[in-house]
């Protein structure tokens, strides 16, 4: 489905042709995304300044028509000419960028993977969920239901030329939408890596409950204290690396004694011990000696994390402005349909089917431009408590104390100093619009809130006497 | 020409901020804005309290006041003789925001008066975060500012004269000659736009420190991983004999790694620190993908790593947290000015942000109004062109926008650096490193700026999502009660007519019974908003 809607987004010119290639022909490449708003133009300007193929031109076409197209025509102009110059100016730079950091990161998650154990348990490719399938399905009704409408509607009344008409009332509302879903394909894109990072942090929370009750019996903390003091006392730095190194051979040495007699449960690590001496991590000799791999993973975690919340800064700087525009319109459709709905169709539908046409498209596209942005709201609050779930896991393997924590204070330190930049990240970066509203459901709630308002104004306007003069009423 | 001077001497190092503003300095302090000392400006690039200067400032202010009333008097004629037939609405709203223009001006000379000493001392601190700066290798470039100043004076001059011209030819009758005055109406506007320019650069100024911060830091974790990738590709290549046991942590020091791998490079670094360009040189030839990162660097610092492109700092802990330690030092330095700015305007944002909410409003009130042919007080007459109005609306929301984007992104950058200081922490990777880093780190979590208008509201984007809803709802009820203002408008002028005619038929005791009923009516439908 990612993949249909990449071709037609390039098909009607709003990302860039060969957008993963480095090398290519730069004017191949942006014909597109500059024939399709030229053409654009070329029909707004035709239908307003010459007055032809205009829905609200037509004698059947009384005032309240004539409004309501005039102002899903212009704010369909505004939301589709603010929408084409952003992603005019974002050009390939960003998706290549953006594939390139991406596949670094799986690199890492991949290796990470193999240290942890993981790929044996599960297969590597996505398997997407009966929901994931069925939403896509949704989305592709609802558009094919809103195209079909306008265009039967539109080749109904203008007859061959029903595509200049088309393009000036459903087709910005079209390229909105297919902006806000490549915002969706690459939340979601992050949102999985989160997802992977945390069933990573996961496995080590677990190792480290198994862990927890015997070690505590053989006195590990006493042993890490002392290595603590001595780390403390002042010698030089060379001095205290053999200290510790002394040690830890002696702490591992034991815990070698013991997990013999342990439990069951440390079988999968100790058959892991070949897939060991195939990364080099700085830490890799503490793994090796206790025998625990997958907190070997820690560092590499945490770096991770890091790079996947700055690739949602990217993101988030290309596609957030985007946004801005896509929601303000859906927000003055939606207001707009309602009211249309209750006050004129309610009233005197099937008396002209213009008006009809009009209203009916009103509510469809607030229909649907409402649940994209639902959908996008909602991906972006899951990306969102996946990257705070990971700071919560690793506050939760801090408070188990487990072995390889208090074995190094290298391991304590990189957890709070994890927790920590978490903490600045959270006060630094959220998905959202330029700054303007959060992208998460608080701004349902207010958007919500505001539209009420605005319905309790605009539904006190006395229609009766405007429709009474179209002749609608008696 | 100021990167040669700052690295002939480290003392007069750095270019003070101020140098930046003269023209801006020049300008206002014409206009009077500013009561600081020309003199010692010229001189010294210093903002010094002066008598002659603060009455020279009254003086300017009372001459406006003065001319403002004479203006405001003089176009009210046409306003008296309107008031009978406009509605009460918009004869209520543009009694209120006559003054506004008024008030803010005031606030902003009466502000500037009272920080006179103040705003000199503040740029005084900024010019020894400056200075720290640049010892700690991190050179801020001022000269950019001065061409941003220019071009928002530029920006300004622009907007407001075409602005009055524009409403000067199309809807002032220049036959008189009192018309001149109209001028004047572009006098607060002005004064207060020169007054936010001093703050939104200084602003811009603290945010490029801290962008400056942020680099320095990204820089040492830049430097740090080419230092890694060259140890790892010395170690491949010429010593095999390193053990896997050894742990790979390159934190302490360089001499205890160089001991260890016992290699050809290391007898020349040893052996002096200066000569350190060997290896360098050798590292460049065989990985050479760091060498185009590594001039970069060299030419944005250019005392740091001129000779030594592969000694990280941050594998000296001790070294590095002092550094780090300054760094942040430096950051709450700046986020202790930003809050000192902050108050010091404070009173001028919020009659700016308050001006700004109040006109934006009334002037599509009013363009509204002009739409249906009803008459708008005398000094909105801007609003009966929408193509005037849409300039002056811009420039308008142009000043509070940008100052509340700037503050945002200011607040922002701020934040950034935990970020950044936390990626030193995970890419040196050592204990020590990481309990400096986490210790800062809490430091910064409490160093916030956020910048507010006298703490009614934090000047962020948030605040302008909110403050666009709030001015599209009162203009919708605005609208709505004009309309039903104008219904009962039209209602008493058929009860009007219907008792001319009443009269004229001559039965008047029935009139009073019919009036009556009818005036019951009327204030019926003049009480109650029909919509």
């Amino acid at each position: 489905m990612i993949q249909i809607m990449n071709w037609f987004s390039m098909a009607i010119g709003l990302i860039p042709l060969n957008r993963q290639e480095s090398q290519s022909n730069v004017v191949l490449d942006y014909a597109m995304m500059s024939l399709v708003p030229v053409f654009y133009l070329g029909c707004y300007f035709l239908i307003n300044l010459r007055h032809v193929f205009g829905l609200c031109f037509l004698d059947s076409c009384n005032s309240v028509c004539r409004l309501s197209n005039t102002l899903f025509m212009h704010l369909g102009a505004f939301l589709y000419l603010t929408v084409t110059l952003m992603s005019l100016y974002r050009r390939k730079e960003f998706f290549l960028q953006f594939d390139e950091r991406l596949n670094a990161i799986d690199a890492v998650i991949q290796k990470c993977r193999r240290v942890a154990e993981m790929d044996r348990v599960k297969v590597t490719a996505v398997k997407h969920s009966v929901a994931y399938h069925f939403t896509w399905l949704f989305l592709f009704c609802v558009f094919a239901f809103a195209l079909y409408y306008d265009i039967r509607a539109l080749y109904l009344t203008f007859g061959n030329y029903a595509f200049i008409p088309f393009m000036v009332s459903s087709f910005p509302y079209l390229a909105g939408s297919i902006i806000q879903g490549e915002f969706i394909y690459h939340v979601s894109v992050i949102s999985q890596r989160f997802e992977q990072i945390n069933t990573l942090f996961e496995k080590i929370n677990q190792e480290a409950r198994h862990r927890h009750a015997p070690l505590t019996v053989f006195d590990i903390e006493s042993e890490g204290k002392k290595q603590e003091r001595k780390n403390l006392t002042p010698a030089t730095a060379m001095d205290a690396r053999t200290a510790t190194f002394g040690n830890e051979q002696k702490l591992s040495g034991e815990m070698k004694r013991q997990t013999p007699q342990k439990n069951e449960e440390d079988e999968m690590d100790t058959s892991n011990d070949e897939d060991e001496d195939d990364f080099d991590y700085d830490n890799a000799t503490i793994a090796e000696n206790t025998g625990n791999t997958s907190e070997a993973n820690l560092p590499d975690l945490f770096k991770l994390h890091d790079k996947i919340l700055s690739l949602s800064v990217i993101t988030n700087r290309e596609f957030g402005p985007q946004c801005v525009p896509y929601m303000a319109a859906c927000f003055v459709v939606s207001i707009f349909g309602i009211f249309l709905e209750t006050k004129v169709n309610f009233i005197v539908s099937g008396k002209s089917r213009l008006l009809d046409y009009v209203t009916y498209l009103y509510v469809i596209w607030s229909f649907t431009t409402m649940v994209v942005a639902y959908i996008v709201l909602r991906l972006c609050c899951n990306a969102n408590n996946h990257s705070k779930q990971s700071a919560m896991i690793v506050h939760e393997i801090m408070q188990k104390k487990p072995a390889f924590m208090l074995s190094n204070d290298l391991f304590y330190n990189k957890m709070k100093s994890f927790t920590l930049q978490f903490l600045h990240w959270e006060g630094y970066f959220q998905f959202n619009g330029i700054g303007l509203f959060a992208l998460d459901y608080t701004f349902i709630f207010s958007t919500v809130s505001a539209a009420t308002s605005y319905l309790i104004v605009l539904l006190q306007f006395d229609m009766t006497a405007i429709l009474r003069n179209e002749g609608l009423m008696s | 020409m100021p990167q040669v001077q700052s690295e002939s001497s480290s003392e007069s190092a750095v270019q003070p901020l101020l140098q930046q503003f003269q023209l801006l300095f020049y300008i206002s302090k014409i206009a009077g804005i500013l009561p600081q000392d020309l003199e010692k400006f010229r001189t010294k690039n210093v903002l010094e309290k002066s008598r002659n200067g603060m009455v020279y400032m009254l003086a300017m202010l009372i001459v406006y006041v003065l001319l403002y009333n004479v203006l405001i008097y003089s176009f009210g004629e046409e306003d008296r003789t309107l008031k009978a037939s406009q509605s009460t609405l918009t004869f209520v709203i543009g009694l209120f925001l006559t003054y506004i223009g008024l008030i803010m001006m005031g606030t902003d000379q009466l502000t500037a008066l009272r920080n006179q000493g103040r705003i000199g001392e503040l740029y005084e601190r900024i010019r020894q975060v400056d200075e720290r700066l640049y010892r700690e290798k991190c050179v801020v470039d001022n000269s950019r500012i001065g061409g941003r100043i220019r071009f928002m004076l530029i920006m300004t001059f622009l907007f407001e004269l075409s602005i009055l011209l524009a409403t000067y030819i199309k809807l002032v009758d220049y036959t008189q000659w009192m018309s001149v005055l109209w001028i004047v109406s572009a006098i607060p506007t002005f004064i207060n736009t020169l007054d936010k320019i001093w703050f939104a650069v200084s602003l811009y100024a603290l945010k490029e420190r801290f962008e400056a911060i942020n680099q320095t830091l990204e820089e040492l974790v830049a430097t740090h991983e080419k230092f890694k990738r060259w140890l790892c590709g010395d170690q491949e290549t010429s010593s095999r004999a390193l053990d896997s046991s050894q742990p790979p942590e390159y934190d302490s020091n360089l001499e205890y790694l160089y001991k260890e791998l016992g290699s050809l490079d290391m007898g020349s670094l040893k052996g002096s620190g200066r000569n350190k360009v060997a290896p360098v040189s050798h590292s460049m030839n065989s990985f050479g993908e760091s060498i185009e990162a590594s001039d970069k660097a060299t030419h944005q610092a250019p005392p740091i790593s001129v000779n030594m492109a592969h000694e990280s700092e941050l594998s000296n802990a001790s070294k590095v947290e002092e550094k780090l330690n300054n760094l942040c030092q430096v950051h709450d330095e700046i986020c202790e000015i930003g809050k000192a700015m902050n108050e010091l305007w404070s009173y001028p944002i919020l009659s700016l942000m308050a001006y700004g909410f109040l006109i934006f409003t009334a002037q599509l009130y009013f363009l509204y109004c002009a739409t249906q042919f009803q008459s708008i007080p005398s000094l909105f007459r801007s609003a009966k062109n929408p193509f005037i109005t849409v300039i002056a609306l811009s420039y308008t929301s142009g000043k509070c926008v940008y100052l509340i984007y700037l503050s945002w992104k200011t607040s922002l950058a701020s934040k950034r650096t935990g970020i950044s200081l936390h990626k030193c922490g995970v890419v040196a990777d050592d204990n020590l490193l990481f309990e400096i880093v986490n210790h800062l780190s809490l430091k910064l979590l409490n160093h916030s700026v956020d910048f507010s208008a006298c703490g009614f509201f934090t000047l962020d984007m948030e605040t302008l999502y909110g403050v666009s809803g709030g001015i599209t709802s009162y203009l919708i009820i605005l609208i709505q009660f004009n309309l039903a203002a104008q219904q009962a408008k039209e209602a008493i002028q058929t009860f009007n007519s219907l008792n001319d005619t009443a009269s004229l038929v001559g039965a008047a005791t029935e009139v009073d019974n019919v009036s009556s009923t009818l005036y019951d009516l009327v204030t019926t439908t003049m009480l109650t908003p029909t919509g």
